[in-house]
């Protein structure tokens, strides 16, 4: 079932996202409401169930907050099993391996893995050049970090939506559970371009200041700033796992320019001339290949995974192809 | 290097005008990208806000200031000299007569004689004049002393090939005429010197003729005539073939009647010779036909011929067809009413077709039919009411519609006659003395054919109400007229006119020919159809006048004349007296006029007016088909001899002097060839630079679609 854009709400782009709506959630096979400028269509019960069945992967556990179903480093209740450890007074007899104790006549205590959730925070750059391209690079964003968001809702992790903007990050509140995810979506549609240069590195540090702990980082921008190998550095240096996908526009990946031009900075308002030729949109490519492997370089070292996306990419082929081929979802 | 428009030099002065766009800065069209992080080092432009851009290094520029130079080359015409093989002042003529049609060579002889021409006119010293004459039938100059070569093309280009006879002497005659206005003249003659008179006398001016034509291989129809055969009832052919080539020749000869093919005959013609054919009821005698078309083709090729004879060249096609109109088979019938003159009757039973009658004034009257005669004479009366038959009235003793008698003249002289007119086609007057004659005024509707005394008329004639009327004003037995040849003319024109038979020519007209065509009666004018189907209408030029001249007779075939009706005109009031008249003439012996009772013959059928009368063009002419090419000599000896002519452009034989030779004409060779093409690869060499991206792009597509098999 498709689900229907609600008349009678007005779309968050304008108010306040409001509560869980007293509707029943995707789950329920019924109609739900989302947000007017996330795609209704590429969100539709079929597509919901896809990513109900994928979780966020983390290379390695880290600690969480509350419980959930991510491992955690520490030891706690669940049923997967951990280690054994010397029984001590006070330890709860139900933990006893008795097999053991028949076989060695000593007592030792099971350990299970605690299962824990993670904090998932959507880093959406909202700098005036994500306004830009057809399809507009800010709404794919946003569209990824939903169906994202949805999988680490429906995973019990928690999910933190921060908008860089200026030179200030605007933190919304955590979202656990998978009936938060039209307040997600909510959150996710508020976003809109900033006006005015943004100084990336600075958001970035604004946003990691607000981070709680450790958790998985997911940046959404177009890097188009000087200090953007900075800014992976100082977002990997958190200990956070980092996954960046990088959006660029089919127009910027192969620019359709020619003739002899002033370019102008859409954030900037600085221009440049250039003679647009074959010649010129050859070393164009050249560089901005060079570019993008020096992220994915730089990436790599750090640990992080580095995703390049055309903002004109179906967001199944994002989701189901491209993110579980680099096992960032699965 | 010589220039002929050095002052286009001063075009170089746009290279600092190409230079100063390249120094300009350009003015950039504005787009707005997300960010131009990724194009700064792309970047190797000038500083902002300065005017001036430092020059550099471009292919672009190069190619534009190459181009340039070129164009102001090209237009300053630069030029090489040599000296010139021509006189000063060219006249050029080129035969147009039917043999230059002769494909003997490529295209024809006429294309290769307008190659030929534009040739030798390059050896033309600079500013030198030419004239050109197309040598038709008539002389026509086309091309009159100008220095324009532009022009001159054309004017050649211009000429087209005729199907007549054509006449080379009158056209040199004209070209001297032209070179007699300078000293410094030559004739330049492009013809297959295929003339068989030539002209006589000497040419101002030295002749050079340009030969053409290399065969003269040429079956061709060089007679044909239309005539009633023996029976009466039908008409026969009679064709004429000549194979003017050097081998025996094998050609089917087709006849069609009306379109229709009605013989084919295969011939075997022996060079050199002519071979008659006759062929005998070329139509139905309940159908008659109007127009006989002879065609020459080729015959079916004969296996067990080996001589090659089916094979024959015909190099000529405008003598492969001709034409001819069969005479009408109806007889005209004459009435003669008069006391009876042995001399005209026996002039008038001369008369082609037609069958003459007698008939004594008493005996005149409704009885006799007036009605069903071509013709009615009255010799010396005349009724009191005229039919609205054709009448010749031939002495009338008192005053009529035909005319106001006023009194008789004795041993009038005859006046300045008009020899154009029709009725005195091959008739002389100079010895004839009349006796006596009536005094008649000259009816307003009557032109003076015969003028006499005073202008009285002795013979004038005219239309009354459509009638043709001819009025004769003395008895024949009163002059000395019967007993000169001119009498029978004068009878047959007069008959032919009243009668509507010499409206058109009986036998083929040579093409171009001018043609007297009369003006049928109660008719404004005439409209000729041509055989490509173009159309003239001929008016009379004055109210009145019997004939026109109609002169386009240029293509061969068939033209119909037909009459372009008077609105106006009425019935004659007296056409229906004699329409009520029940008696019918007598047949009369031949010589002898007198009353019979015998009923005329029921198959007559009066001719009808408005329908539309016939002329062939035919060429016919063996000369002209025999393409042999001939001696140019003939034609130059006509001229003067060069060294006295034209001592300016000669061979620097005899007393030239240094100053002479230094002042020797020179031909000049534009170098525009070589500089359009360098000018067409500097500007194709600009544009693949200015658009290589479009061809970078054009080739990696190719590149790709040859490499993935399919569409890129």
């Amino acid at each position: 079932m498709t689900l229907q854009p609600d008349p009678d709400l007005e779309p968050l782009a304008h108010a306040p996202a409001p509560e869980v709506p007293p509707r029943p959630g995707p789950s329920a096979g019924t109609g739900a409401y989302l947000p007017s400028d996330l795609d209704p269509t590429v969100f539709d019960e079929g597509f919901l169930r896809q990513l109900q069945r994928l979780g966020v992967l983390m290379k390695q556990p880290v600690r969480g907050g509350l419980k959930g179903g991510r491992r955690s480093v520490k030891r706690g209740q669940s049923v997967e099993f951990a280690d054994y450890r010397d029984y001590a007074l006070g330890d709860d007899l139900r933990q006893l391996d008795w097999n053991v104790f028949a076989r060695l006549e000593k007592l030792f205590v099971k350990l299970f893995v605690e299962e824990e959730d993670v904090t998932i925070t959507f880093l959406l750059d909202a700098s005036p050049s994500m306004a830009f391209g057809r399809p507009e690079k800010l709404l794919f964003a946003k569209r990824a970090a939903a169906a994202l968001g949805y999988i680490a809702l429906a995973g019990e992790d928690r999910v933190v939506v921060t908008a860089l903007t200026g030179r200030s990050a605007r933190r919304q509140g955590g979202l656990r559970g998978s009936g938060r995810v039209f307040r997600l979506l909510g959150n996710l549609s508020s976003i809109r371009p900033a006006e005015g240069p943004t100084d990336l590195v600075a958001s970035v540090r604004h946003a990691a200041a607000m981070l709680s702990g450790r958790g998985v980082i997911v940046l959404l921008s177009d890097l188009l700033d000087p200090g953007a190998d900075r800014v992976i550095r100082e977002l990997a240096a958190t200990g956070s796992e980092l996954i960046i996908l990088h959006v660029l526009s089919p127009e910027e990946l192969d620019p359709q320019l020619e003739g002899d031009l002033r370019l102008v900075d859409a954030e900037t308002g600085e221009g440049v001339d250039v003679t647009v030729d074959l010649a010129a949109i050859d070393a164009y490519k050249a560089r901005l290949a060079a570019w993008q492997e020096g992220f994915a370089d730089l990436a790599a070292k750090r640990r992080a995974s580095y995703v390049p996306v055309p903002s004109d990419l179906p967001l199944a082929d994002l989701v189901f192809a491209e993110l579980r081929r680099r096992r960032v979802v699965g | 290097m010589p220039f002929v428009a050095p002052l286009a030099l001063a075009g170089l002065l746009f290279v600092p005008v190409v230079l100063a766009m390249y120094l300009l800065k350009l003015r950039r069209d504005q787009a707005v990208v997300p960010s131009t992080l990724l194009w700064q080092r792309l970047v190797a432009d000038v500083e902002a806000n300065a005017p001036w851009q430092r020059l550099r290094r471009s292919l672009l520029l190069l190619l534009q200031l190459l181009l340039v130079i070129v164009l102001a080359l090209l237009a300053a015409r630069p030029f090489t000299e040599r000296p010139a093989g021509l006189a000063g002042d060219i006249v050029v003529v080129i035969d147009t007569s039917a043999s230059m049609q002769a494909t003997d060579v490529t295209p024809d002889r006429l294309g290769a004689a307008k190659a030929a021409v534009l040739e030798a006119l390059k050896d033309l010293p600079s500013g030198g004049r030419v004239s050109v004459i197309a040598a038709g039938r008539t002389a026509k100059v086309v091309a009159n002393g100008t220095d324009d070569l532009g022009l001159v093309k054309q004017a050649i280009a211009s000429i087209t090939a005729t199907s007549d006879a054509g006449s080379i002497g009158d056209a040199l005659r004209l070209a001297s005429a032209l070179a007699a206005r300078s000293a410094d003249a030559e004739i330049l003659v492009a013809t297959d010197a295929a003339v068989a008179t030539l002209p006589t006398g000497t040419l101002e001016a030295p002749v050079r003729v340009l030969r053409v034509g290399r065969d003269g291989g040429n079956l061709a129809i060089v007679a044909l005539a239309v005539r009633s055969a023996s029976s009466g009832l039908s008409h026969s052919a009679f064709i004429s073939v000549a194979n003017l080539g050097l081998s025996m020749a094998t050609r089917r000869v087709e006849l069609y009647a009306d379109g229709v093919l009605r013989e084919a005959r295969t011939l075997t013609l022996d060079p050199q010779r002519r071979t008659d054919v006759s062929i005998d009821d070329v139509d139905d005698p309940l159908h008659p036909a109007s127009v006989v078309e002879v065609r020459l083709t080729a015959s079916e090729p004969d296996p067990a011929a080996t001589d090659g004879s089916a094979a024959a060249p015909d190099y000529l096609a405008v003598d492969d067809h001709a034409w001819a109109v069969v005479p009408p088979a109806a007889l005209r019938r004459v009435l003669l009413v008069g006391a009876g003159d042995p001399y005209l009757e026996t002039a008038l039973t001369y008369l082609p077709d037609t069958e003459l009658y007698g008939i004594k004034p008493a005996d005149y009257g409704p009885a006799t039919h007036p009605e069903k005669f071509d013709l009615i004479i009255f010799e010396g009366w005349l009724p009191a009411a005229l039919p609205a038959q054709p009448i010749l009235a031939i002495a009338p003793p008192a005053t009529s519609p035909l005319g106001t008698v006023t009194g008789t003249l004795t041993n009038p002289g005859i006046g300045r006659l008009d020899q154009s007119d029709p009725l005195l086609r091959y008739v002389d007057l100079s010895t004839v003395h009349i006796g006596e004659a009536q005094k008649i005024d000259l009816p307003a509707w009557a032109r003076n054919v015969i003028p006499g005394p005073g202008g009285a008329p002795l013979l004038y004639a005219g239309q009354i109400a459509g009638r043709p009327v001819a009025v004769l004003t003395f008895l024949p037995r009163k002059s000395d007229l019967p007993l000169q040849v001119a009498f029978p003319v004068l009878l047959a024109n007069l008959a032919g006119e009243l009668l509507g038979g010499s409206a058109t020519p009986a036998d083929a007209v040579a093409p171009g020919t001018p043609v007297t065509l009369a003006i049928p009666a109660g008719a404004l004018g005439v409209r000729v159809e041509r055989p490509d189907g173009s159309a003239d209408e001929l008016l009379a030029p004055v109210a009145g006048a019997a004939s026109v001249t109609f002169a386009r007779t240029d293509l061969l075939g068939i033209y119909r004349v037909s009459p372009i009706a008077d609105p106006s005109a009425s019935p004659s009031p007296s056409g229906s007296a004699g329409a009520t008249a029940s008696a019918a003439p007598t047949p009369t012996p031949a010589g002898a006029a007198g009353p019979s009772s015998s009923a005329p013959a029921p198959t007559f059928r009066p001719a009808d007016p408005s329908a539309p009368t016939l002329f062939a063009v035919d060429l016919l002419d063996v000369d002209e088909s025999n393409i042999a090419p001939g001696d140019p000599a003939k034609l130059t000896r006509l001229g003067k001899p060069a060294a006295s002519a034209n001592p300016s452009a000669g061979t620097g034989s005899g007393g030239t002097t240094g100053t002479n030779a230094a002042k020797e004409p020179a031909a000049r060779d534009e170098l525009w060839i070589p500089i359009v093409l360098i000018a067409l690869l500097v500007l194709t060499a600009e544009w693949l630079v200015y658009e290589r991206d479009t061809v970078s792009r054009l080739r990696r597509h190719l590149v790709a679609r040859i490499r993935g098999g399919g569409p890129a």
